[in-house]
């Protein structure tokens, strides 16, 4: 009973948070619903019996958003409304048409699902980080290399983007030099 | 000693500067540059970790703990001693012996008090004397300049060593009655005498002169 | 569900939130004696003797405050930013085993809400959501002091977690669990089988991504008095800055219980001594966590990242390395 009165709680939680960061017009609102939302989606793994997968929803997420907030903060004054220009018929034509969809499939999954039987079931005795090592390392560990290799690619790109000029530091350089640098980057300009 | 080497190598360099008025035991701290190369940024850091500087100053602030060298003065129930002559709020002294008041009420502090706190009546009394009836200062007003002590005559306003003028209402801020020196202090002879312009020296006896009664 | 387990459940939850709210105040009343011992001064004094009553005090001002809401803040996310901070510091005490658990008459009391298999994971994970408090609160402040601190506590949450995740997988693979009572049986032996000694670079890492994570002095920068008033709290008054308070007390103590479970043998055999040996473990790392204050300066929000990213995080993976060489061979 507890448990069924839990998912009906998270669940209308989620959706809620979810339909508050789509609809509203404030960055900061919209952030903190999804952060919000994203947490509650880890109770759902917990019910579930997936403790690990719930513990790394909210790990994971609580920092990914906060990576959000920062770019939140440097575009918007996050205590004032964003107004949204340019309202483009066909792409609320598209995204009505694209939810509608979604609910239709929503409600003839339960007929579908019937059918299907997990992979991988939960097994006694096997705790939950293992049997997530267990699958990851054996079956899904090319993917795994793979995804960690593009991570690796990513951050090596996002150093090199951002660290152009890294080694030269104003503090340390003449006022002669600053100018003959502000010079040059105007040339180029 | 480090400060001493530091001492050493600047030693020379005071005179170049031509800065007479550096004291002797005045030393340059000893900047070291900056490092520009990583290798001279990560021994920096190395060394840093390594000599154990943090522990130091743990040691420092523990041993202090146990020492329980407690430097603390808890005011309302301890005080500290004030300079001989620190001057603060304002007293009204009595003549020695007699007890009488001094204030001749000549109005010459209410004249030139420049902040305007000083207020004061006068009237005469039953032997046509002139006599004080109110005498206030506004102390929340007072900027303590002390011209009033000073311009007095009689040298019965001065300024006094109480300094804790803290009071929860206006009216305390400041009667007649509370600057008067106690009756009974004035003629058991308790009364402080301050030392300053105009006031009665302790060799005052020898330089008594006789009055020269021959003009 | 029994009816037993839920009430036993609830019972529990009280008392942590009771025990550790009352703790995060006499954690206030210990951090300003410790620290004005060692700066020569005696801290409180005069309410109550020796100042103990400054708890009951400093509470009631707390409450009985005016709960100020600025003008142009965003009044939702800044109403709920300090419960953000107090709620999310307890609920990382639901996988906490506090006590070895005992018997009274013949009920056996585990006093630990919920031994959930991961319980590290979760603990780290909500402490990490914890800093949204600031974060939330600094943005709706409308307030250029909050903002700068919320800047930094998005820059400095996202260096400190990497460490904490790092330092102790080395110590997770030696034991092979991710439950703070496995962390404990298997240092069950005594003071030769605790990790510190197996994992001293991995407790190091740990105890400097601590202090990150409470802000404690060397890393206080989310709330830098001196740089930028009181940050994310500048704005804030009465009870809702009560709260962060009690927050950042709270996890000091909750961080304080981790680090001696996970490195200095928790409870030991579940003796007697051993539930005060981890009482003592407790209340020395809440001291040093005082001592630290009394001694040592900040750090610029430069320098911790730089710490955290070029010196800690090569350090952890090269532990990890390590660990994992010398558990194949």
């Amino acid at each position: 009973m507890f448990e069924t009165i839990a998912f009906y709680l998270f669940a209308f939680l989620t959706v809620a948070m979810f339909s508050i960061t789509v609809f509203t017009r404030q960055a900061l609102y919209a952030l903190t619903a999804l952060a919000a939302g994203m947490i509650f989606i880890s109770a759902f793994y917990f019910l579930l019996g997936a403790d690990f997968l719930g513990a790394v929803q909210i790990i994971v997420y609580t920092g990914a958003v906060m990576a959000l907030y920062a770019f939140g903060m440097m575009f918007f004054d996050t205590t004032r409304y964003v107004n949204e220009h340019g309202r483009s018929p066909l792409i609320v034509f598209l995204l009505s048409g694209m939810a509608a969809l979604l609910v239709v499939v929503i409600f003839a999954a339960p007929i579908a699902s019937e059918n299907i039987v997990a992979n991988y079931p939960v097994q006694e005795g096997v705790g939950n980080s293992q049997a997530v090592g267990m699958v990851l390392f054996t079956k899904y560990l090319v993917p795994f290399e793979v995804a960690a290799v593009m991570l690796l690619v990513a951050m090596i790109a996002g150093i090199v983007l951002a660290g152009k000029k890294m080694d030269r530091s104003l503090t340390l350089m003449e006022e002669e030099e600053i100018e003959l640098a502000k010079q040059s980057q105007e040339k180029a300009v | 000693m480090h400060t001493h080497d530091t001492h050493e190598q600047h030693g020379h360099g005071e005179s170049e500067l031509g800065n007479r008025y550096i004291s002797e035991h005045y030393y340059y701290v000893d900047i070291a540059p900056y490092p520009t190369t990583p290798w001279g940024k990560f021994s920096r850091a190395l060394k840093r970790t390594l000599r154990g500087e943090l522990f130091v100053g743990l040691w420092v602030v523990l041993r202090e703990m146990f020492k329980f060298d407690i430097h603390t003065v808890q005011y309302p129930k301890e005080k500290l001693l004030v300079g001989p002559r620190y001057r603060a709020v304002h007293a009204m002294q009595r003549l020695f012996e007699s007890g009488t008041e001094r204030c001749i009420g000549c109005g010459l502090c209410e004249k030139i008090c420049i902040s305007n706190c000083i207020r004061m009546e006068t009237r005469l009394d039953e032997k046509s004397r002139k006599e004080v009836s109110e005498y206030t200062i506004n102390l929340g007003r007072c900027i303590f300049c002390g011209y009033c002590a000073e311009v007095c005559p009689e040298l019965a306003i001065v300024h006094g060593p109480r300094y804790e003028n803290v009071s929860e209402q206006r009216a305390h801020y400041i009667d007649y009655a509370g600057m008067l020196t106690p009756i009974d202090m004035a003629i058991s002879g308790e009364q402080k005498e301050f030392d300053g312009f105009g006031a009665v020296t302790p060799h005052e006896d020898a330089r008594v002169k006789q009055t020269p009664l021959a003009y | 569900m029994d009816m037993a387990f839920i009430i036993e459940t609830v019972v529990k939850i009280v008392v942590i939130l009771l025990v550790f709210s009352a703790l995060a105040g006499f954690g206030t009343y210990f951090e300003r004696k410790v620290l004005a011992f060692m700066q020569r001064r005696l801290g409180p004094m005069h309410v109550g003797p020796y100042g103990l009553l400054q708890i009951a005090a400093d509470g009631i001002k707390l409450f009985t405050k005016e709960d100020i809401i600025p003008q142009n803040v965003v009044k939702p996310i800044f109403q709920i930013a300090p419960v953000i901070t107090a709620a999310t510091a307890f609920m990382a005490a639901a996988a906490i085993p506090f006590m070895p658990s005992f018997t009274i008459g013949d009920y056996t009391v585990h006093p630990i809400v919920a031994d959930i298999n991961i319980g590290i994971l979760y603990i780290l994970g909500v402490m990490g959501a914890g800093l949204y408090g600031p974060l939330l609160g600094g943005l709706a402040s409308a307030n250029k002091w909050s903002l700068i601190s919320t800047a930094r506590a998005a820059a400095i949450f996202i260096s400190y977690e990497v460490i904490t995740g790092l330092s102790i997988l080395a110590p997770l693979m030696m034991v092979g669990s991710l439950s703070l009572i496995d962390f404990n049986t298997y240092q069950a032996g005594g003071i030769g089988n605790w990790i510190v000694w197996s994992q001293p670079v991995a407790f190091i890492l740990f105890v400097i991504a601590g202090f990150a994570e409470t802000g404690r002095t060397p890393f206080h920068l989310v709330a830098n008095d001196h740089e930028i008033i009181d940050g994310f709290g500048t704005e804030y008054s009465g009870m809702r800055w009560g709260l962060f308070f009690i927050g950042e007390y709270a996890n000091m103590f909750f961080i304080s219980f981790v680090t001696a479970i996970l490195f200095l043998g928790g409870y030991g055999d579940g003796s007697l001594l051993g539930a005060l040996g981890l009482l003592l473990k407790v209340s020395f790392l809440f001291f040093f966590f005082l001592w630290t204050r009394a001694a040592w300066p900040d750090v610029r929000p430069d320098q911790l990242m730089w710490l955290c990213w070029k010196v800690l995080m090569p350090i952890a993976v090269i532990n990890i390395v390590i660990t994992g060489i010398v558990m194949m061979v």
